[in-house]
């Protein structure tokens, strides 16, 4: 672990690392003239971010040069290109591109470019959650400056390149980190998910083509490009190359965002990086990957935190958010604050998953209020296979699901705890005294 | 109501950021409720309206879809404690507890003075430093009794 | 065309239009809420899920609204896997929604009641809560809206962006806590929001006129078109029992108005009424306009025809193309002069259905020869007769009433007409049925040949205008005119 290679949060330990001045003393800005002025062709920056094997790390681990590659071709498809990034960073647990956004906004701002170039781009949007305030003004002072410098705007770097970066407020909706809610919204409508097909490749913002990264993912690029794809494979594993950024938080000693490689043991990060679980207690349970991804025990914590590792053991890697409950946390509580955000969040427009929220969330609630009944429990369980899989337009109802499902499967048995005696067991005093989140929502 | 002028020439420029104006809408009405009140009122709904070349109930079905966008007024201060689950772990509950004491409004209402609101948040992202509030738009984090305090105090 | 198969039939599918859309038009039934063939599909109920099997890839459960169609794709509509789909997705509406079908203008047509006695399940699970929210809230002079049967289908809020033009509703909210609104409670304004009440799938959305009014299954349904203008909407007029028009509703046609019509026309029925008709004849004696037996009345005017030179008709744009050519056929016989009084425009124009024309059959009765004129036209030419005769519904009025009633008594007047009128010129006058109450065709402003319908009786001694015009000498012109 003392060995151990890191490039993603580098710069960001820097004082001021968030300017101009301090990102190109630090080889800030080399990828893009390397791309720009080296002779490197459109059709050769993807193929180095396909080579390199970059999945993204907005949740679902897609190949980004695959999805770079589905843009179609302009000779072809005289279409305005747009990419949307997406900092609409809200998946409970997950907190990594709040970092990067904050402390070292250039490193974005040369990866937009970069893909800009590869995907000749017309436009870039940059889709900050709206309560990202200090990150989105670091972004926007960044891309100013780089204008000012002549790396964004018209003939970037004094080349025909072109290329505009905009920056977009969300307002609170974490469906709007679908890539189509995420469309919706930045059109201005609420941010209803659009069926699939047509793909937003072909059919995207304001109906061109248009492709959809996480920050994280286009952070790595000016890495990759400047490095190298084989670089980039010398880290991580062989099916998930690279460094990712780990938000580890709950019941730990030091929570925080860790730069990790991929395949790294659950359990190294939480003892090494995140000094172990907190109070010297025991861990009961985690999240891999966020929210969404579901609870684990204990048990599982050795697993590799790469996407086939986890998917190995019948979860997802999600975000790579690390959530921690120790011995003390109740299960039913946690599924309970899951249920809630995501009866929060659902946008409605599907029968099962606006009503499967809310019925899921009253359920966890009862249960862990200690009116639940054994039929709850079943019928937990009868809901999330209605809600999912892939019955809704968007996974929102199967992230909603897997947790439900997650929860039943490890811990089932603090379910029927909660029945039988009829309250909380893990509540000081024992008894049913959870404030009713029903007013949350009026 | 017609938008004050620098107000309605920040506005125009911001539309100039998208092939179609209404994109504009959203960070528009974040602009609205920052410099006209702390909420959407009516008024402001109709003036996006017309700005927009929108009818009021598309600008409603927008506004009231993003929790950020209050469509009842706000006290002086609004403070957003999340409760989400990295935050729910490390005592969000007793955050809220000392929050409403603290200002004597109640989850999701306002401070009898009008000096505070009161709401819950879902995850803000900020769960590596839970507990967490956002006060106002500003994010305050690892937060103790203390620290809520020694916050809280110094708000005029 | 692509080809598909569907429940094992080959089909002919438009690849324009989603997978539904071939299944409905070649008459398979795919549950559906939000889909509706006249708006943008959203494929946001999830109902419509069927068994789709295409490429070579093993069957998947796919909303039809939102799947396009693609040759050799294999459908499986009531394959087990879909109706599982369907009836988890029914569960999930129900769980929100007030089982208050008793008291529901919606229950016997409510597509939520229907697909849950095909597809349901018979018990429930939730022991929830249901959401509460506005039960009456009143959208203006034609809906009411009932927030908390509402499954947010969205088509209402589609159906004003979309085909209006202009948005009065929209969702607010998100998610469960989510519901149907105007901006401020405002209501809804302009002639086409009776048309939401037939597109809401469930009963949330309902015409106050309807408001239990009847239950739906005791209402007769006759093919008929709308008189209100000369775009002349396909409707369906709904009566109950003892013959009162309690609704009517559009009917789909795809020349003409599609699936919508406008509230002038949706609620017109409401003058078309039994009180105050002209039920048989009255004739001028010597104490005036008094009751007298049909055929003597008829006897009249025909003894006139005989004695006279000079004669008028008048037709009412509100007459079939049957009526307008016996009449025409009567005008012929005499060497008369045929009019057609043509009303002034309406304000309702618009550039979705309402042509500004009141009358629906100008176009067939010109066609067939009436002249059209203005009132005041048509009384010059009436004022200069010797015989003047006012044929069909409405033709006092749009004549003039006041202008017919100070006419001299020399002019003789003859008035087939539904309601009394009674004027020193009048000598004669006919009842005649309304459009409720006939049946024959209109032509519409684009030459399209409408049905209408009688859809209750006439009232007792009213003879049907067709009948009345040959006896009044039509039948024997005709004749002669063929020959």
């Amino acid at each position: 672990m003392s060995a151990r290679e890191t490039y993603l949060l580098d710069r960001c330990k820097l004082e001021d690392s968030h300017t101009l001045a301090v990102y190109r003393a630090n080889g800030g800005y080399k990828a893009l003239e390397k791309v720009l002025k080296g002779g490197m062709g459109w059709a050769e920056v993807i193929e180095e971010v396909k080579a390199s094997g970059l999945r993204g790390r907005g949740g679902a681990g897609f190949p980004t040069g695959l999805k770079w590659s589905f843009m179609p071709d302009p000779a072809k498809d005289p279409r305005t290109r747009y990419m949307a990034v997406n900092a609409d960073e809200s998946e409970p647990g997950t907190c990594k591109d709040r970092v990067l956004l904050r402390e070292d906004p250039h490193g974005l701002v040369e990866g937009c470019l970069i893909a800009a170039y590869a995907m000749r781009l017309d436009a870039v949007y940059i889709y900050v959650r709206g309560e990202y305030r200090k990150p989105y003004d670091r972004v926007q002072a960044a891309i100013d400056e780089a204008r000012a410098a002549g790396l964004v705007g018209a003939n970037v770097m004094g080349t025909d390149f072109s290329c505009e970066i905009h920056m977009h407020k969300g307002a609170g909706a974490y469906i709007c980190g679908e890539e189509t809610g995420l469309m919706e919204s930045l059109e201005g409508k609420r941010g209803h998910p659009r069926p699939k097909p047509p793909f937003p490749a072909g059919f995207g913002l304001w109906g061109q083509p248009t492709t959809v990264n996480n920050v994280e993912s286009i952070f790595n690029v000016p890495f990759i490009l400047d490095r190298g794809a084989q670089w980039f494979r010398s880290l991580g594993t062989e099916a998930s190359p690279g460094n990712f950024l780990c938000g580890i938080s709950g019941h730990v000693a030091k929570p925080g965002v860790y730069e990790v490689a991929l395949g790294t043991p659950a359990r190294q990060i939480l003892d090494e990086l995140a000094g172990g679980v907190w109070k010297g207690r025991q861990l009961k349970a985690w999240f891999p990957g966020g929210s969404s991804t579901g609870l684990l025990p204990a048990s599982l914590i050795d697993t590799p935190m790469d996407h086939d590792s986890i998917k190995g053991i019948g979860s997802m890697f999600g975000t790579g958010a690390m959530i921690m409950l120790d011995e003390t946390a109740c299960t039913v509580r946690a599924s309970q604050v899951l249920a809630r955000f995501y009866d929060h969040e659902s946008c409605g427009q599907c029968s099962q998953c606006r009503e499967g929220t809310q019925w899921l969330h009253q359920i966890f609630r009862r249960i862990e209020e200690g009116r639940g009944t054994m039929a709850d429990i079943d019928n937990l369980e009868r809901l999330a296979r209605g809600m999912a899989p892939g019955k809704t337009i968007c996974a929102l109802a199967d992230a909603a699901a897997i947790p439900t499902l997650a929860a039943l499967k490890h811990f089932r048995h603090e379910l029927v705890e909660h029945v039988e005696r009829g309250c909380c067991p893990f509540k000081k005093g024992g008894a049913s005294a959870a404030p009713a989140a029903a007013e949350v929502h009026a | 109501m017609a938008f004050p002028e620098k107000l309605r020439a920040e506005l125009e420029q911001l539309c100039t950021k998208y092939p179609d104006r209404k994109a504009g809408l959203i960070p528009a009405l974040h602009r609205c409720q920052e410099e006209l009140g702390g909420w959407i009122s009516p008024e402001i709904m109709e003036a996006c309206a017309e700005f927009f070349g929108m009818e009021p109930v598309e600008v409603y079905g927008v506004a009231s879809f993003y929790p950020m966008f209050k469509l009842k007024p706000t006290g002086k201060h609004v403070i957003g404690v999340c409760h989400n689950i990295s935050c729910d772990l490390r005592g969000a509950d007793d955050v809220i507890e000392h929050v409403c004491k603290r200002t004597g409004a109640p989850v999701g209402g306002n401070s009898p003075d009008g000096k505070f609101t009161v709401e819950v948040l879902e995850c803000q992202g900020a769960c590596a430093n839970a507990p967490m509030f956002d006060l106002d738009g500003t994010y305050h984090e690892d937060l103790t009794p203390e620290k809520i305090d020694a916050i809280l105090g110094g708000l005029s | 065309m692509t080809k598909i198969t569907v429940d094992g039939r080959e089909l002919e599918a438009d690849p324009k239009k989603p997978l539904i859309a071939a299944c409905h038009e070649h008459g398979v039934d795919v549950p559906h809420y939000c889909y509706h063939a006249g708006l943008t599909p959203v494929g946001s109920c999830r109902m419509c899920q069927v068994e789709v099997e295409e490429g070579g890839r093993p069957a998947r459960v796919a909303a039809a609204c939102r799947t396009p169609v693609s040759e050799g794709m294999v459908v499986n509509t009531a394959g087990e896997r879909a109706h599982a789909a369907r009836r988890e997705c029914l569960e999930f509406l129900l769980k929100n929604h007030p089982l208050d079908c008793p008291i529901c203008d919606k229950a016997g047509e409510c597509k939520l009641q229907d697909y849950s006695y095909a597809e349901g399940q018979a018990e429930g699970h939730s022991a929830e809560p249901r959401r509460k929210l506005e039960k009456r809230k009143d959208l203006g002079d034609v809906i009411v809206l009932d927030q908390e049967r509402c499954i947010l289908c969205s088509r209402c809020v589609r159906f004003f962006e979309e085909v209006t033009g202009q948005a009065q509703l929209c969702i607010a909210g998100r998610g469960a806590h989510s519901w149907v609104d105007s901006y401020g409670g405002r209501p809804l304004h302009g002639n086409y929001q009776g048309n939401i009440a037939d597109l809401c799938p469930v009963g949330a959305l309902t015409l106050k006129q309807f408001r239990f009014q009847a239950r739906v299954w005791n209402l007769r349904k006759r093919a008929s078109t709308c008189g209100e203008c000369s775009r002349g909407c396909a409707i369906s007029v709904e009566v109950l029992r003892q013959g009162e028009v309690k609704r009517i509703r559009p009917r789909y046609d795809a020349d003409v108005n599609r699936w919508w019509m406008c509230d002038h026309g949706r609620f017109a029925f409401e003058g078309a009424t039994l009180e105050g008709r002209l039920a048989g004849a009255r004739a001028r004696g010597y104490a005036g306009l008094e009751d007298v037996p049909v055929d003597d009345a008829v006897a009249t005017v025909r003894d006139a025809y005989a004695t006279h030179a000079k004669h008028v008709f008048v037709a009412s744009p509100w007459l079939t193309v049957e009526e307008g050519a016996a009449l025409a056929a009567l005008a012929r016989g005499l060497g008369a002069e045929l009019l057609l009084v043509s009303p002034p425009e309406s304000a309702l124009k618009d550039d979705l259905l309402h042509t500004g024309d009141p009358g629906p059959n100008r176009r067939g009765l010109t066609e067939l020869g009436c002249a059209a004129r203005d009132a005041a036209g048509c009384r010059e030419a009436l004022a200069g007769a010797e015989t003047a005769t006012l044929v069909g519904e409405r033709v006092v009025d749009l004549v003039g009433r006041e202008e017919l009633a100070a006419l001299p008594a020399q002019v003789r007047l003859f008035v087939l007409d539904t309601k009394p009128f009674e004027a020193p010129a009048v000598r004669v006058a006919l009842g005649v049925p309304d459009w409720v109450e006939r049946s024959g065709h209109w032509v519409n402003v684009d030459g399209h040949r409408g049905p209408i319908a009688a859809a209750r009786p006439a009232p007792a001694g009213v003879r049907p205008t067709l009948q009345l015009l040959g006896e009044l000498g039509a039948a024997a012109a005709a004749e002669g005119g063929a020959r």
